[in-house]
């Protein structure tokens, strides 16, 4: 086992090498020019050439990654161009209101799926399976930004109830003020998440009822009820943990939509303003955190695969 | 069932839908005065923290460096300006007077003796000579140092006492004044041992003058600050003021209804919907804007570089109307004919004017052999004015047998496109300036060689009227001359200009002082100190 987390982790390495080559072209290939941020009528254009040179930028584009990479292999992520702010501090400023708001929609979305999923599964065609089919096509349709300005109205303005945007009240620095600021964008997430789970775990849970050990239960006289909890929950984890895997990157990349609909201090509106902004040290270093997260996650997810279903180790 | 299903789904949409639309529908109509709704009556309050709505986080907190408009409007509140100009008159804050020598080569600047920096130590002239210091210093990358910089010299700054700064000129230039608008001074004792004052710590806490100190900032959050009970203004009356960052509009604007913001910028198109709540003041101010159609005259068709094809354009549009059509209302944007805005020196609105006559437009192009017409529009997408007029220009310039072809594309990419100096794979695009109150910040959108010359024009008569205006010290001259160069740009067709356009602020009715402080463009209020609660 530590071999295979030895191995995967050094073909970490020229997979992020891989990556940052193809995000830096990538930035590089989009139309714009980042010292537009900071030029205003006034300026004249020994003031601009002044500012492009200070950023770097009128070095050619091979000579920027390569400074960037020098940087990066001795931990440096550079300066952002936009508010010349070390790229680290921001990311890390960032990491806790998104993590805080990602997890708990992803824990809301599978402490809801795996109940649902299975009652949907387990009565198929049926009304209550339509049912939650139905709401489960409605919140992978539904776009983000509409639900979150919708919820918003309601329960915002309407009702009165939450507060609609932030992630606290001004002056107040209590857990509760900050949770009850989460409660709207995390719905909005969870909403989103739960109905991808939903279908997966309806699916898994119709295989698994078709296999000849359900069979061999319900002949041992076991109730339905109990066929699916001491049997077929375990097997219908199984995709829980490879979705749970590949979440992870999302859990550091944000939710760019609805954290910017609800100014949400997380990653993702920051990485929506270094992306509008072309902050290439920026949109590289939150790019290069969500691959590593996202290929941790996998790792994370393969092992306790293995744990899951002793078949797999035997496989590797 | 399906049939029960597909019922229900529907149901369930149709009232989702109905229910975000139903309210505020009332379709009130905007007023040129503010709106003042159910106001809270009451003498000002001392206490009270003001929330006002920004669309992003500042990018410095230092106004040597402040370039985008939060930045601006956040230092406006923590650093004091010299002295500002509102419809040609000036107002002195850290500054008493300013004076120019017979010769207009130097103006003496003095300052008042009782301000202070938010630590306690007093505002002076070794403040104001260091400021400019590092303006001009070409290692301290300041976005303003070009203009101190006359006919390629720099202009020098002398302390003369504690209170006195001379600036000398290399030659007259009355734009100066204009120049000294700009600088808000930063302190001395803080910042002079930093070898980057663009990198500093010292921004991130920073130490002003203005009438409200910095208490905090949580990025991506809000920047708080509070009152500064030494300001020499007198001390302002809210407790605080807190710069909320809202990225969505829609959001922000069920934000200000929902009273978690008293202060924001709101769309012609969102005016009725907050108006119905009864909770604000609508406040349109004339911004020193100008919004106008630009004719590219070096695009590969070469077709814009004919004066008659350009007035013809002219003809075939109604102001009127392209107002309605972006504005919702005269009352947010008022007809121009000049490039000058209202609000600078020498502003004339009499001028040469090609306005609405389509059968002269078909005669002019008939006449000069122009037929099958097309033009490239570019449209930044997700800009609602834009996209509105273009829609109109095109349905309007078809109307005389011009096909206009819309390009939208990306706000990055058209930026791209208007600022290289050589695009010429488009004809028109619609343009908004803000330029200041001196004509002569407006010479670079026109001289042959400037950098935002985005027309493209080479004019030899234009350039010397500038280059004219810059160096006259005679007031009287130095009008006749830029009325000369408005005649001349609208009669060449230029560009088309639309509107003098007007920004509207919704302010909360538990506020008020809001004519005290005086409305500002980019700034939203001139002097915060004078805002209280009700």
């Amino acid at each position: 086992m530590n071999q295979l987390i030895a191995k995967r982790l050094l073909q970490t390495i020229p997979l992020l090498f891989f990556v940052s080559i193809v995000s830096f072209v990538l930035i590089k290939a989009a139309p714009g020019d980042p010292v537009l941020n900071f030029v205003t009528p006034n300026m004249h254009a020994e003031d601009i050439e002044r500012v492009r040179h200070n950023l770097g930028l009128d070095k050619p584009a091979y000579v920027q990654y390569f400074i960037w990479l020098k940087g990066v292999v001795q931990g440096d992520l550079g300066y952002s161009l936009v508010n010349h702010k070390p790229v680290l501090e921001q990311i890390v400023e960032r990491i806790p209101a998104t993590v805080g708001l990602m997890s708990g929609a992803i824990a809301i979305a599978v402490i809801l799926a795996i109940p649902l999923g299975l009652i949907a599964g387990s009565n198929r065609n049926r009304f209550v399976d339509k049912c939650i089919n139905m709401f489960s096509y409605i919140g992978i349709s539904i776009p983000g930004f509409w639900l979150g300005i919708l919820f918003i109205y309601f329960f915002a303005v309407k009702l009165g109830w939450l507060p609609s945007m932030g992630m606290r009240t001004i002056g107040v620095t209590s857990t509760w003020d900050v949770i009850k600021h989460a409660i709207l964008p995390c719905s909005v997430l969870a909403i989103g998440f739960l109905s991808v789970y939903v279908r997966y775990i309806r699916s898994s849970t119709i295989g698994q009822l078709k296999e000849d050990y359900v069979q061999i239960q319900y002949a041992f006289g076991s109730s339905k009820t109990q066929v699916l909890k001491r049997h077929v929950l375990m097997h219908v984890l199984l995709p829980i943990i490879t979705l749970l895997g590949m979440s992870v990157g999302d859990i550091v990349a944000g939710a760019i939509v609805t954290e910017t609909v609800f100014s949400w201090p997380g990653l993702g509106s920051l990485g929506m303003t270094a992306v509008k902004g072309l902050d290439y040290p920026l949109i590289m270093g939150i790019t290069l955190l969500s691959s590593v997260m996202l290929i941790l996650g996998n790792l994370i997810a393969d092992i306790l695969y293995s744990f899951a279903d002793p078949r797999i180790k035997k496989m590797r | 069932m399906k049939k029960i299903f597909s019922t229900v789904t529907l149901l369930i949409l149709i009232i989702a839908v109905v229910a975000a639309c139903s309210s505020n529908n009332s379709n009130t109509t905007p007023n040129n005065t503010p709106n003042t709704g159910n106001e809270v009556s009451g003498e000002p309050k001392q206490g009270g923290n003001l929330i006002i709505a920004v669309a992003s986080d500042p990018v410095i907190l230092n106004p040597n460096y402040a370039g985008d408009r939060v930045s601006l409007t956040i230092n406006q509140s923590l650093y004091s300006p010299l002295f500002q100009v509102s419809n040609g008159e000036k107002t002195f804050y850290l500054a008493k007077s300013l004076e120019l020598s017979e010769d207009g080569l130097t103006y003496t600047l003095t300052l008042r003796d009782d301000a202070k920096w938010h630590d306690g130590e007093p505002v002076t002239a070794d403040d104001v000579v260091f400021t400019i210091e590092k303006i001009v210093d070409e290692n301290q990358n300041s976005l303003l140092r070009e203009n101190f910089f006359v006919g390629g010299k720099a202009i020098e700054v002398e302390k003369v006492d504690e209170y006195t700064v001379n600036f000398k000129l290399p030659q007259v230039n009355p734009a100066f004044e204009a120049t000294l608008l700009q600088v808000f001074p930063i302190p001395k004792h803080v910042y002079e041992n930093e070898t980057n004052l663009e990198k500093s710590d010292k921004n991130n806490a920073p130490i002003g003058s203005g009438p409200f100190k910095f208490k905090e900032y949580k990025t991506g959050e809000y920047v708080s600050l509070e009152r500064f009970d030494d300001y020499y203004g007198g001390k302002p009356y809210l407790d605080g003021v807190t710069y909320r960052i809202a990225k969505d509009t829609n959001t922000a604007n069920l934000a200000l209804q929902n009273g978690e913001i008293h202060v924001k910028y709101v769309d012609p198109q969102d005016v009725s919907t907050i108006e119905a709540t009864n909770n604000f003041a609508i406040y349109p101010y004339e911004e020193g804007r100008l919004a106008y159609l630009n004719f590219n005259q070096i695009s590969d068709t070469g077709v814009l570089n004919n004066i008659e094809v350009r007035k013809a354009l002219s003809h075939a549009l109604d102001r009127d109307e392209l107002i309605q059509v972006a504005y919702t209302s005269s009352d947010y944007a008022n007809a121009a004919h000049s490039f000058l805005t209202p609000d600078g020196l020498f502003h004339t609105n009499d001028v040469t004017s090609y306005d609405y006559d389509a059968e002269k437009a078909k005669q002019i192009l008939a006449d000069e052999g122009v037929s099958n017409l097309k033009l490239r529009f570019i449209v930044s997408s997700g800009n609602k004015a834009q996209e509105a007029v273009a829609i109109y220009v095109q349905q309007k310039l078809g109307d005389i047998g011009v096909q206009v072809e819309l390009q939208t594309m990306d706000a990055s990419a058209y930026g791209q496109k208007l600022n290289a100096a050589d695009t010429t794979d488009y004809e028109v695009f619609l343009g908004g300036y803000i330029m200041g109150y001196d004509p002569d910040a407006y010479r670079i959108l026109f001289l042959s060689d400037a950098t935002s010359n985005f027309s493209h024009v080479a004019n030899k008569d234009i350039d010397a009227l500038f280059l004219a205006g810059a160096g006259e010290g005679d007031v009287v001259k130095r009008e006749e001359i830029y009325k000369q160069v408005q005649e001349l740009i609208a009669a060449e067709a230029i560009q088309y200009p639309i509107a003098y356009t007007k920004t509207i602020v919704a302010v909360s009715n538990q506020f008020g002082g809001v004519e005290e402080a005086k409305l500002k463009p980019v700034y939203i209020f001139e002097d915060l100190s004078k805002i209280y609660k009700k």
